[in-house]
């Protein structure tokens, strides 16, 4: 259904992702304003999902911004999928932009490893201020994990976190938040309090069945749409990111 | 009485059949590069079809070989190929071939057709899975029944033919059944 139809049958207006497979999923895309966390362990997708999320937004001609937390942009950049869709006109119309915020962190005079209550709160006006201003309608932080290092307990990392997602969702920003966990890791967030906080988790992983090691993706929560909460098997191409159900029919051995 | 060779059988019989079908093609095995001559020179060539060429019964290059000592052009044949990484085989990679690790990775197998199908997403397509035979030997039947369900539905609505090759020496009951049930025609080869 288009976005502007659901709005008047009362539905939420849609972020469509522009991958296939999500939006099939998610009955026709991520719900407007919505906080979403990509929760995975290394390698299993997070970063090249957030990437396609923002191209095809820009290509939708909504403004696009990534935060990059971990990784100079031009690193990520030269190592991140060749999509063949991609247009390096969109950087220059401004339309998809990449930020290291560890520069704004040098600009508000914060030191990352320690981000007192105070500075946190900062932060999130200046995010906020850049998403007014260059007027952002998605959004990408890669990774909140590394900021929430630097916040080091729940308290504050709960207000940061309500702070953000109340920000971005009252300008209408749709947001990916990633979450680094490792693969023995229980819970979809490093810190246990991001999955509560977000409108959203996605979960990417590994599974292991007979000796073969596949990439998995499952939304366990989406507000404001109805889901499948099934496990997708995804693969990183060219033409973006592709799904597939996972078949239940094996014998599966390991988690993922 | 003339004799119509099985490649030209492939040919006429499939041509009758209407764009989105599902076939099931029993075959003996040494029907075999006749009816691939069939199927890719004479059937998709003339429907101007884009070929996605799953094999997990021998290598793609072999395949390739036998298509260029045939003189078949392969311009338009793309191969997904899950044989030839288990074999470890040391031989250089064509462009045309997409490699899946293991025939057991099913799913894997529905996202390299899925990837080569977008790539010519403005044109007709016939997918060929050659052999149902080879899964089920890497595959136990639930799980193969799973994967042929949801791919031949896919490519059906798609507008795509399916072709699944079954070597008739190496059928099961079993696999006869699933055949039955996830395809809309069995063409069996010099009946």
């Amino acid at each position: 259904m288009p976005s502007k139809d659901r709005e008047s049958s009362g539905e939420r207006e849609r972020c469509v992702t522009g991958i296939d497979g999500i939006d099939h999923i998610l009955n026709g895309g991520v719900p407007r304003g919505n906080t979403v966390l990509v929760s995975g362990s290394v390698g299993t997708g997070k970063t090249s999902i957030c990437i396609e999320f923002l191209v095809r937004g820009a290509l939708f001609g909504e403004n696009s911004l990534y935060l990059s937390v971990t990784e100079p942009t031009e690193k990520l950049l030269k190592n991140v999928i060749p999509f063949d869709f991609f247009d390096e006109k969109l950087m220059r119309q401004g339309k998809l932009q990449f930020i290291d915020l560890p520069r704004i962190y040098e600009k508000l005079g914060i030191d990352k490893e320690v981000v007192d209550m105070e500075s946190a709160r900062k932060l999130v006006e200046t995010i906020g201020g850049i998403v007014d201003e260059h007027r952002v309608r998605r959004l990408v932080l890669d990774s909140v994990t590394s900021v929430c290092y630097g916040l080091r307990d729940q308290e504050r990392i709960r207000d940061f976190l309500l702070r953000l997602g109340a920000t971005l969702s009252a300008k209408g920003t749709t947001s990916l938040l990633v979450s680094e966990i490792s693969s023995s890791d229980h819970g979809y967030s490093r810190w246990g309090v991001e999955e509560a906080l977000t409108d959203g988790v996605i979960v990417t992983g590994n599974l292991e069945r007979r000796g073969d090691l596949l990439r998995t993706l499952q939304v366990v929560k989406m507000r404001g749409t109805t889901h499948s909460r099934a496990k997708y098997v995804l693969d990183l191409t060219t033409s973006g990111v592709l799904l597939v159900p996972l078949l239940k029919g094996g014998s599966v051995t390991g988690g993922g | 009485m003339v004799e119509v060779s099985v490649s030209t059988e492939v040919a006429d019989r499939l041509g009758g059949l209407p764009e989105a079908s599902a076939i099931a093609m029993r075959l003996k095995a040494e029907q075999y590069f006749d009816a691939i001559q069939g199927l890719l020179d004479r059937f998709a060539a003339k429907k101007d079809l884009e070929v996605v060429y799953v094999t997990s019964t021998i290598p793609s290059q072999s395949i390739i070989n036998a298509l260029e000592a045939l003189e078949i052009p392969i311009d338009r044949i793309w191969f997904v190929d899950c044989i030839s990484q288990i074999m470890m085989s040391q031989t250089k990679r064509h462009p045309h071939a997409t490699i899946v690790e293991s025939p057991t990775m099913l799913e894997n197998i529905m996202l390299k057709v899925e990837f080569l199908l977008r790539g010519h997403a403005d044109r007709n397509a016939l997918v060929v899975l050659d052999s149902v035979n080879s899964l089920a030997i890497h595959n136990n039947t639930k799980i193969l029944s799973e994967f042929l369900h949801i791919l031949v539905n896919n490519l059906r609505s798609r507008g795509a033919y399916t072709v699944i090759f079954s070597m008739q020496e190496y059928e099961t009951d079993e696999i006869r059944n699933m055949l039955v049930l996830v395809s809309d025609e069995t063409i069996e080869l010099g009946e």
